[in-house]
């Protein structure tokens, strides 16, 4: 693919250098600096309300930055119009709520961005939807409405939805918190074989085991500011600082 | 919420009644029947007493021209019922999009247009529609006289349903929708419009309703609506009572057919987005 060109492979994917954030009077994003490199897997996590998900929805800008710089392989985010179009549509965006259009079926929401962004023809367009859906392991589902799937299976038919445009790096906000718990896990293994596939991922997540086997680097967010960052063997043994190693402490046990 | 369609708004409201409140209920029941019952008594006995069931009341019901006389006219009704319909939901249509557009000057110019047409009474503008073109030298037809102003009247209200379909979309979708790059117009047309008008044909249909209604005060500009050529046979029979009676009962069946025609509308689109 293009983007696999040489010279390119220096320039992190996703660049988000001092970013800053208010809604109101709250401070959701302090000086946030984070660099993305062509395949890696960063995990953030954090307490709730510490600005990931925020984080995350900036990088396609589902929300707006007050100041800072976002840098999608070396060139600025574009602030609307056709080319932030483009640019979203090289990101993938993977949702806590699915978000797959209820009215349509599973495949139709497969082929939907393919067909009207990137001007593919029908058969075109199904034939790779459905092998996708297959990837993911829902192909028997193609032609179901949203309504009619189980959580995880919409998340799924979601994940193939972003990769049906190829895109040069996948956001994950949150995708398996609106889960029932025996779901969680076959949303969890597209995820880990992406990842193996070499797909740059940023994720948002509460699953730590996740974070630990997968991610190259974990971010630890808190009140709007990385606090720490490293591989996820060394953070989660040895968290450097105490608001991690807090975090840590409360969601261990049991 | 899976089972939205076979869940009443009763059930949904109102735990299920227990024994006591079974009998109450039928007690209640009971009461209510005799009550109508009675005053159906009541009606019919001042009707006698009046002398309005007088043969010669009633008797022109049997000839065919009186049928087909108001049948000509329920066309009229339906004509200008249609037409008007079809052109307010264009129009309301694209009020709501002007209004959402974005853009400061035509949103505000919609916005003003939708509240004028929603808050001057039909009558008031088909009035408009009798003097204002004849005084400009235009001579529009009786149809175009009385459908314009009801159609407009109803673009108001149509304009803000729309709006409030627009509004029950998640916003999830639109993010889903313009993360993977379709931009604003797309994503209204394929993703927020189709679903808001899945929520809102039930009040589209009831609000054509509203419509067949305003077409009543046809006789403001002698269209040959059912309501005009009605009073046509009031006239020449001088039966003011029985004819009135018998158009409400059209009236009514029309109505009730548009509503029973929403709530299958509604049950056989709505399904397909319940969440």
């Amino acid at each position: 693919m293009s983007q696999e060109h040489a010279g390119e492979k220096n320039v992190p994917v996703i660049e988000l250098r001092h970013v800053d954030k208010h809604y109101g009077d709250l401070h959701v994003l302090r000086d946030v600096s984070l660099s993305v490199a062509r395949g890696e897997v960063v995990v953030i996590i954090g307490p709730s309300g510490s600005g990931k998900s925020t984080l995350c929805r900036t990088i396609n800008r589902l929300e707006t930055i007050d100041s800072g710089e976002i840098l999608i392989e070396g060139e600025p985010l574009p602030q609307e119009g056709r080319e932030l179009a483009r640019m979203r549509s090289e990101l993938g965006m993977v949702f806590q709520q699915f978000n797959l259009f209820a009215h349509m079926s599973v495949l139709d929401n497969v082929t939907l961005g393919p067909r009207e962004v990137l001007g593919q023809q029908k058969e075109e367009a199904e034939r790779y939807a459905l092998e996708l859906l297959g990837r993911v392991g829902v192909a028997e589902q193609a032609h179901k409405v949203p309504a009619q799937l189980s959580g995880g299976q919409q998340q799924r038919a979601a994940i193939a939805r972003s990769l049906a445009m190829r895109p040069k790096a996948m956001l994950f906000d949150e995708p398996t918190s609106a889960l029932d718990p025996e779901m969680i896990n076959e949303v969890l293994d597209v995820m880990v074989e992406l990842a193996r596939g070499g797909m740059t991922m940023i994720v948002v997540t509460h699953e730590m085991g996740f974070a630990r086997r997968v991610a190259d680097r974990v971010v630890f967010m808190a009140d709007g500011q990385i606090v720490e960052e490293g591989v996820p063997d060394a953070f989660f043994d040895h968290p450097k600082s105490q608001r991690a190693r807090d975090f840590l402490d409360s969601i261990k046990g049991h | 919420m899976s089972s939205t369609r076979t869940l009443s708004m009763r059930d949904a409201l109102y735990e299920a009644p227990g024994p006591r409140t079974r009998r109450r209920v039928r007690i209640g029941t009971a009461i209510s029947a005799v009550v109508v019952l009675l005053a159906i008594a009541a009606v019919v006995r001042q009707f006698w007493v009046t002398g309005q069931l007088a043969p010669r009341y009633w008797s022109f019901f049997l000839q065919w021209t009186t049928w087909r006389f108001l049948g000509q006219g329920l066309l009229g009704t339906v004509a200008v019922a249609l037409t008007a319909g079809a052109i307010a939901l264009v129009l309301g249509l694209l009020l709501m999009l002007g209004r959402t557009s974005g853009v400061r000057p035509l949103a505000a110019l919609c916005r003003v247009v939708t509240d004028f047409f929603r808050g001057v009474p039909s009558l008031l503008l088909i009035y408009f529609f009798f003097f204002v073109p004849a005084q400009l030298g235009l001579k529009l037809p009786a149809f175009w006289m009385l459908t314009l102003p009801v159609a407009l009247a109803a673009s108001g209200v149509l304009a803000e349903v729309f709006r409030a379909g627009v509004n029950a979309v998640p916003r999830g979708q639109v993010e889903a929708a313009l993360s993977i790059g379709l931009n604003r117009g797309k994503t209204m047309r394929k993703i927020v419009l189709p679903q808001a008008v899945r929520y809102v044909i039930p009040s589209l249909i009831a609000q054509l309703v509203v419509v067949v209604k305003d077409t009543t005060v046809a006789y403001v500009v002698s269209y040959p609506d059912l309501m005009q050529n009605a009073r046509v046979l009031i006239t020449s029979y001088d039966a003011l009572v029985s004819l009135y009676l018998v158009i409400a009962v059209i009236y009514i069946l029309i109505n009730y057919a548009i509503n029973k025609a929403s709530v299958y509308v509604a049950n056989k689109t709505g399904v397909r987005i319940v969440r």
